[in-house]
């Protein structure tokens, strides 16, 4: 089968390479159709069927500008959810998914889309860098990334705080925020995480997962594959040396 | 007031000190003297009038200019042009252009600013005029994004400051409010120019008002260039001074000062330096220049070091290339000079991050934000990329569509001088970061010098 990939709002949400998360994929799957739908489209996702919505790292202002455009979706995207449609929401994106934003310093507080019961708290000041190791459920292999940020995330005051699902454990480095190791959401074949590296690109094994579930009746080819393996081995073990890890990477 | 002194005695008693133990001085004063006074930034006695040049090209080149031409125009010049362009920097500057007693030495201070340090700096020093190059991306784990330091800039600006701004910017041109006093800069269009933007950092593509995706006039990098919507919602502000007719063989170029059109010596071709050029052009007549005075300083004035370097060992160029590791937007415009070299070239790529590589594991995602994709041409015959996160650079060649079997991968980053092929080449590129200049860069251009001087 042929893949379909949209990528949402690509003009804004372009930050920091990861969009080359959907550059690499499409080199994974030359035959896959890439739908690019800008901020002043309807999504494609909204009245056909497409495999794999994704949403990159936004400003501040674009995060906004991405929730009033997604807001009037909601329903259809819990939907899409729900029937195991593949989502990829990385850096910032997932906040835009969840119940509020609050900028203290920028001066605003506003209602995210409101699929997921998260809060996003943003510090200007306080970026928050940092690596991140951790296991996903079903992948025998750490995922690693990087964690470059000004927002935390918690669980709404609402919800149970382990009633979302997480889509990686962190070993090392912190999760959604430094109080917790759960980091991003995994509903069905939602992922949505703060990860960037871009994560597609640093997780081979990963990311040969996502081909194989997103069309089983294909054998996942990785694009350039020894020089990802090469990076991927190169990074976990300096992932996985004690002496790389400081102090504001560790939970507190 | 006593405090004030404190600091400033404190200052320069520190500065005496550092210089008797032969060192520059320039950024530990300030550091001692706002441990005295947080405030001093503010409470000091400023010169008469005071500039300050921020963005992230071209602040040191702009700022050393104008010092140097305001210098001929006979005026005592404070400027941090040898220091630091933090606080502290700036800070230690303004304490050396006041007497022991607290009083101006200088008649004007010329301050290069730190985009960042914005707010730790203007509010104190409340510049009569700032001067805005650009806002590109830089360093994700301290920039963030464009729009972010923009907002940390303009958060910090007084309403009273001139902005002196770069129109073909639509991130710096929006600094500060309705209330400041601006005027623009612009470089006309180029036959080099175009009208569609391509690249990873493209931080403005749509319309502000509306959100259509924009038009260009003509597109330059990034997000540099003349824009309008299509709606008629939005377009790029007017600049009052403009460069255009540049004509690198004659070393020209016309300035159009608020409609008095100047020829002048263009003191250098890069295009960055032609925005640098109009820049100090048109901050010297807002403080009020004679305008045949501004033309001829271009004459006596020039930038300094470029960030290229080129050699010729027989009939090859050894071209040396500073790629600024962890800023995607640098190393394109590197990546962009490489592949506007004619003929047949090889290029030894070493630009890994020194200070992580033994404490830290680099977070290379700033090499998505860099077009690498001017590399995938058949002129660059190979790239042998050496260092630490080797396979991370050949990973991103390789999505960028450089052939494969071009990418060389050597361990050692000054071995990697040894691999590569210099046969039948033009041209043989040194590309290296900053902080590895000295311990890479260095050893690579004299093993290349070597190699190529045994051959001919």
């Amino acid at each position: 089968m042929s893949l379909t990939i949209e990528m949402l709002y690509p003009e804004i949400a372009n930050l920091h390479g990861d969009n080359f998360n959907i550059t690499y994929l499409a080199q994974c799957r030359p035959d896959a159709r890439i739908v690019r739908t800008s901020l002043t489209d309807t999504p494609a996702f909204v009245s056909g069927a497409v495999d794999l919505v994704y949403l990159g790292p936004l400003t501040e202002k674009g995060q906004i500008a991405a929730i009033e455009r997604l807001r009037p979706h909601r329903d259809r995207i819990e939907a899409l959810i729900e029937s195991g449609t593949h989502f990829l929401f990385t850096h910032n994106a997932l906040e835009v998914l969840g119940q509020r934003i609050r900028n203290d310093e920028m001066g605003y507080d506003v209602s995210g889309v409101g699929v997921f019961d998260l809060e996003s708290t943003l510090s200007m000041f306080g970026r928050y860098s940092g690596k991140v190791m951790g296991s996903v459920p079903g992948l025998a292999t750490p995922v690693v990334g990087y964690k470059s940020q000004f927002s935390m995330v918690s669980v709404s005051d609402t919800a149970a705080a382990t009633s979302i699902a997480p889509f990686l454990t962190a070993a090392r480095g912190i999760g959604r925020n430094r109080a917790t190791a759960l980091e991003g959401v995994r509903r069905n074949n939602f992922v949505g995480t703060s990860l960037i590296g871009p994560i597609l690109v640093n997780n081979p094994h990963f990311t040969r997962d996502l081909l194989a579930r997103l069309d089983p009746n294909t054998e996942p080819v990785l694009a350039h594959e020894s020089f990802a393996l090469a990076a991927y081995e190169s990074r976990l073990e300096g992932f996985r040396d004690e002496k790389r890890w400081h102090a504001h990477e560790r939970l507190t | 007031m006593l405090r004030v002194l404190l600091a400033i005695w404190a200052g320069k008693l520190a500065a005496l000190a550092l210089r008797a133990l032969g060192r520059a001085g320039t950024h530990v004063p300030g550091i001692v003297a706002r441990k005295i006074h947080p405030g001093i930034i503010g409470a000091i006695r400023h010169p008469a009038r005071v500039v300050a040049v921020t963005g992230t090209n071209g602040k040191t080149t702009v700022s050393n200019l104008l010092a140097e031409a305001l210098t001929h125009q006979g005026l005592v010049v404070a400027s941090n042009r040898n220091g630091s362009n933090l606080a502290a920097g700036v800070t230690a500057t303004l304490i050396g252009a006041v007497s022991w007693a607290g009083k101006p030495k200088a008649d004007i201070g010329v301050f290069e600013m730190d985009e960042r340090s914005a707010k730790l700096v203007l509010p104190g020093l409340a510049p009569d005029i700032l001067v805005g190059m650009n806002l590109t991306r830089d360093s994700i784990k301290r920039n963030a994004h464009p729009a972010y330091i923009a907002w940390i800039v303009s958060s910090a600006l007084s309403e009273k400051t001139t902005l002196v701004l770069n129109a073909d910017d639509l991130i710096i041109s929006s600094l500060g409010t309705e209330n400041n006093p601006r005027v623009f800069f612009a470089v006309d269009k180029l036959p080099t120019d175009g009208t569609r933007p391509h690249g990873a950092a493209v931080d403005v593509a749509i319309c502000p008002v509306c959100e259509t995706t924009l038009d260009w006039n003509y597109w330059r990098f990034n997000h540099i260039g003349k824009a309008v919507c299509p709606t008629g919602d939005f377009r790029s502000p007017d600049a009052s001074y403009r460069a255009r007719d540049i004509d690198a063989a004659a070393g020209t170029l016309s300035l159009d000062l608020d409609g008095d059109v100047r020829s002048a010596h263009l003191i250098n071709t890069n295009i960055v330096n032609v925005y640098n050029e109009i820049a100090v052009a048109a901050t010297l007549d807002v403080l009020g220049v004679d305008r045949d005075k501004i033309v001829a300083v271009f004459d006596e004035i020039e930038p300094p070091t470029t960030r290229f370097d080129t050699e010729r060992v027989g009939d090859t160029a050894i071209v040396r290339l500073l790629t600024k590791g962890l800023v995607g937007v640098a190393c394109s415009r590197a990546f962009e000079y490489l592949a506007s070299f004619a003929g047949r070239k090889t290029a030894v790529l070493n630009i890994d991050e020194v200070s992580e590589r033994t404490t830290d594991v680099e977070n290379t995602a700033w090499t998505y934000d860099a077009d690498y994709e001017y590399l995938a041409d058949d002129t660059l015959e190979q790239i042998v990329v050496g260092g630490v996160r080797r396979h991370d650079q050949a990973l991103r060649l390789a999505i960028a569509g450089v052939d494969t079997s071009r990418i060389v991968l050597v361990e050692s980053e000054v071995d990697a001088a040894d691999a590569v092929e210099l046969k039948g080449a033009s041209g043989v590129f040194n590309l290296h970061s900053v902080h590895n200049a000295e311990i890479t860069g260095n050893p690579v251009q004299k093993r290349l010098r070597e190699r190529l001087g045994a051959r001919s």
